[in-house]
């Protein structure tokens, strides 16, 4: 029997996880808009934020003993300068000469192998096995209506939010962000006027990076966290990044949405085991039916 | 000869390895080798010819290695059955695959790809009742002749049927990798070789060289997926079992670390990258091997660094720091004591220095290294003494129309970006026979013409009819196919092919063999392609390009790729030509010949459509000039007539006077 209860709480669920395959695809998006390019490795960059979120939280437990909530507090800045870190070393050894000789191949090779190297480290520092993260907030759900949402979703959709909106603000209102959208426009003019482009597609991997170890302090405590972590959300970015558009912000966020939402209901109806089956299969459709993405602009080539 | 000879030895030696190496271990080592080069010599097609990364290849092999064990387990259907069979499955698969992810450029394909491996395992695991779920398929060793089906048919067939021993297996993947050798070399060395280079390197020129950018890449996919399905099904009967785990990231990574490692864009390279990521589990198990290994890389690179240095091929820095990498790894591998566990990281770093220091492979740097001494044995150049005459540049029947209906006519187009009217309902008639001049002051929306008339650009408004049938909105490698030839202002030649295949590629619609002919070596084929080769050099020798046939395109002089580039445009037979600013860049006395040339097509009565700022040209070859300022038309007659129009010369010279 069709009961609607529980498919308003697997959608609040499923947009709660949207949220945050919408924030790993928004890196791409920053990444691919300066260079083109983006980082095969992104979900390890959100596997390496949660797990030395993780490492952070405990040693600020144990050593000084900050209570709870505030050392996921005190562990965010310092998280979010490792993920930036961790974009530009991406960057730097994967995709800089790749750019310059102008080999697609190149980028992608460099970033897939940084993102097995990355994992197979975080095997050997932390473990093969999943452990939990510790939340921030109380397990206890909040009942709205007969619908139980956890204090963590609410959390992951506001912060989710929040983060896009201020890397946007970012890109728009900094001299920054004029370079950006002029790097993305044309390299070589914004080279010429003495735009630092290679700086420009360092900081947005830099970015990138950010929001995705963003992402991971973000889930973790409602999922497990472990070394395997990342696969699988990078995956479902790519799925919500051609889905939205590799151009479009609010694409990213609708396509995160959508695809949350139908993983969920095919969990709950069909089967776990095909839950993330639907998902894909959407993104071929939408790759057949409109290339550039549901939300995006095709791009008129120049002769 | 030298290549039969060599040839011969590969056979002999591929036969003779399993009566040297007896241990079954090795065998059966050799027989993964053979499997994975069938794979490997595939993905080839894709990732180095095309320039497509799919990360998607080991969920093709999976199905290949499914195909071969459900066969087997619900059917009863023999080893000999499954090898078509994984080939088809798996190519179907792939054109499912291809037919979305490549409608767009960029990084689609391996993103897509590597969510269809997902799926695929997922799949797997999941349709318990086809598949047997995590458990997996068991097979047995195929017979060595499988006649059951026909026993019954005929009785004296009923014999013991002997199970292949693990030598037997041997040999018949390495019969799977001949034929997979043979096959996919004529592939590449056919008119599809040259168009999958051929769109890597300027996909617009491709199109408008009747090459369909799309159609050839997805074809290059399938036949890719073709061979990953055929080296599936091999290795479901080697291993004798099938199971999910087989399917992973891990594995496509593999892959193409083994092309990438052997060498792109030839034949001993993947089954060279074969060898060795096969071999590399085993070289990792065994740390004093391992160090061993890296101490042989430390001191090749040591070597290697130091003659670059010698040579002054590279700066310090460049030439120093693989050096150094390779000896802190030879370090490294000294102090380690279980490398097990930093497998995935090895490989990592292995792809890495590959991407960086080898980007040509193993085999492609040995082949450079070849080619300073002796060029020739490298690419080994093609002899066209002899071979065609210019008057046979020609296509063997001239192009005929109807001569008082325009050949090309443009109604009313508008081309709109954003904003801006780049063309403002502007028509066009162009009479057949005649070469038609299109002027105006830069930005006046000539080329913006050609690209509309050539499908690079569709049209807002309007419609353009060619030799009575509607084109408008048509891709432009249908536009090419119904016979309108273009160049570039900005030549967008095939750089790195040779002159002869630019033209090759050029002439690409004058085949009729399938690529199934061409694999399966047919003799029309051969003779097509031999017919092609002499057309080409008749249009070389046309353009008077023949001393530099077997030149890359992007070593000749800015001139010469002019000619070449309508040498390329003639070899599609066209009715209409365009001429995009051909005398752009020359000197004096190569316009000159220009002007000849345009004389001699349009002699043969090809119609022609001329972009021109030199006005000298203009007014020499053209009978009717239409003139464009800011996306309008505002004159069209005779050279003279439009030489003297106000209206023309206030638009190039600007006026003081508004006129009326």
């Amino acid at each position: 029997m069709f009961d609607f209860q529980t498919f308003i709480q697997l959608v609040v669920s499923g947009i709660s996880v949207g949220m945050i395959y919408g924030v790993v695809a928004f890196g791409y998006q920053l990444t691919f808009a300066t260079s083109r390019t983006l980082n095969f490795g992104q979900g390890e960059a959100l596997m390496l934020g949660s797990l030395a979120g993780f490492t952070i939280m405990t040693q600020l437990a144990s050593h000084l003993g900050i209570p709870m909530p505030l050392a996921y507090l005190l562990m965010l800045p310092l998280v979010l300068m490792f993920g930036m870190a961790q974009g530009a070393v991406v960057e730097w050894l994967g995709v800089r000469q790749a750019i310059k000789t102008k080999s697609e191949a190149g980028w992608i090779m460099a970033t897939i192998a940084l993102g097995i190297i990355f994992k197979n480290l975080a095997e050997n520092i932390w473990g093969r096995d999943t452990f939990t993260f510790p939340a921030p907030l109380p397990d206890a759900a909040i009942q709205i209506g007969g619908i139980r949402i956890l204090p963590m979703e609410v959390l992951i959709v506001c912060g989710a939010l929040a983060l896009m909106a201020a890397v946007e603000l970012f890109n728009r209102r900094s001299i920054y962000g004029k370079a950006v959208v002029a790097t993305s426009a044309d390299i070589g003019a914004a080279g010429l006027m003495g735009v630092n482009t290679a700086q420009v597609i360092t900081l947005s991997y830099a970015l990138s990076s950010l929001t995705a170890a963003f992402a991971g302090v973000l889930v973790a405590p409602v999922t497990l966290t472990g070394a395997s972590l990342g696969s699988a959300l990078g995956l479902k970015a790519f799925a919500v990044a051609i889905i939205g558009g590799l151009t479009s912000g609010v694409g990213v966020v609708v396509g995160g949405v959508l695809l949350g939402i139908t993983d969920r209901l095919t969990g709950y109806y069909i089967s776990t085991g095909y839950q993330d089956v639907p998902g894909l299969v959407l993104l071929l459709l939408v790759l057949s039916f409109k290339p550039s993405g549901l939300f995006g602009k095709s791009a008129i080539k120049k002769v | 000869m030298r290549g039969i000879i060599f040839k011969a030895l590969l056979v002999i030696v591929l036969f003779a390895l399993p009566f040297l190496l007896t241990s079954p271990y090795y065998i059966h080592l050799l027989a993964t080798i053979a499997i994975f080069a069938i794979l490997a010599l595939g993905l080839d097609v894709v990732f180095g010819y095309t320039g497509e990364v799919s990360i998607g290849h080991s969920a093709l092999f999976g199905i290949g290695a499914y195909t071969a064990a459900t066969l087997n387990f619900h059917f009863g259907i023999g080893f000999y059955w499954a090898l078509p069979a994984g080939m088809i499955v798996a190519a179907a698969f792939g054109a499912l695959l291809a037919l979305p992810a490549l409608r767009v450029t960029g990084p689609y394909l391996a993103m897509v790809t590597l969510a269809f491996g997902t799926i695929i395992a997922i799949v797997i695991n999941e349709a318990v009742p086809l598949t047997e779920g995590p458990l997996g398929i068991k097979l047995s060793r195929p017979l060595f002749l499988d006649w059951r089906p026909y026993a019954d048919a005929l009785p004296f067939l009923h014999m013991p049927l002997p199970r292949m021993r693990e030598a037997q297996f041997y040999l018949a993947t390495v019969v799977g990798l001949l034929f997979t050798l043979v096959v996919i070399s004529r592939i590449v060395a056919s008119r599809y070789g040259r168009a999958f280079e051929a769109l890597r390197d300027s996909p617009i020129a491709s199109d408008c060289m009747a090459v369909s950018v799309y159609k050839h890449k997805v074809l290059a996919f399938v036949t890719s997926a073709a061979f990953a399905g055929l080296a599936g099904a091999l290795f479901a009967y080697s291993e004798q079992y099938v199971a999910p785990n087989n399917i992973t990231f891990d594995q496509s990574v593999t892959f193409l670390l083994a092309v990438t490692m052997g060498g792109r864009k030839s034949r001993v390279g993947p089954i060279l990258g074969s060898a060795i990521v096969v071999y590399l589990p085993n070289l990792l198990a065994d740390i004093e091997q391992f160090r061993v290994a890296a101490a042989i890389i430390a001191a090749l690179a040591v070597v290697i660094g130091a003659i670059r240095l010698y040579r002054g091929e590279a700066n310090k820095r460049a030439a120093l720091i693989p050096v150094a990498l390779c000896v802190a790894f030879f370090v490294l591998s000294q102090e380690m004591t279980a490398i097990t566990d930093f497998k995935l990281t090895i490989y990592g770093l292995m792809i890495l220095f590959v991407v960086y220091y080898l980007p040509e492979g193993i085999y492609g740097f040995l082949r450079n290294l070849v080619g300073k001494f002796r060029p020739e044995w490298v690419r080994p150049p093609v002899d066209i003494t002899g071979l065609g005459r210019a008057e046979d540049a020609w296509a063997a029947t001239a192009p005929t129309s109807a001569s008082d209906q325009p050949l090309l006519k443009a109604s009313q187009i508008v081309m709109q970006f954003g904003g801006l009217k780049a063309l403002d309902r502007v028509d066009l008639d162009v009479m057949p026979g005649t070469v038609h001049g299109l002027i105006g002051p830069n930005g006046s929306g000539k080329s913006t013409t050609m690209n509309v008339l050539t499908g690079i650009y569709k049209p807002t408004q309007g419609s353009v009819t060619f030799d009575g049938n509607d084109i408008t909105g048509l891709e432009p490698s249908q536009i090419a196919g119904v016979g309108i030839a273009r160049t570039f202002q900005n030549v967008q030649l095939f750089s790195e092919l040779t002159c002869l295949e630019n033209i090759m590629v050029g002439l690409h619609h004058s085949y009729r063999a399938s690529m199934i002919e061409i694999g399966a070596g047919l003799p029309h084929a051969r003779a097509e392609e031999k017919r092609a080769l002499a057309r080409a050099a008749s249009l070389l020798r046309f353009v008077g390009l023949e001393a530099l046939a077997n030149e890359e395109a992007r070593n000749l002089p800015y001139g010469k790729q002019r000619l070449l580039e309508i040498a390329r445009a003639l070899a599609l037979d066209p009715k209409l030509l365009l001429l995009d600013e051909p005398a752009a860049g020359l000197t004096a006395p190569d316009i000159a010949e220009l002007i000849e040339i345009i004389r001699k097509v349009k002699a043969h009565g090809i119609t022609m459509i001329l972009i021109e700022h030199h006005m000298d040209v203009v007014m020499s070859v053209c009978d009717r000039v239409t003139v464009l300022d800011f996306g309008q038309k505002i004159a069209e007659g005779k050279p003279a007539e439009v030489q003297a129009n106000e209206r023309v010369i206030a638009a190039y010279l600007g006026t003081t006077v508004e006129l009326a």
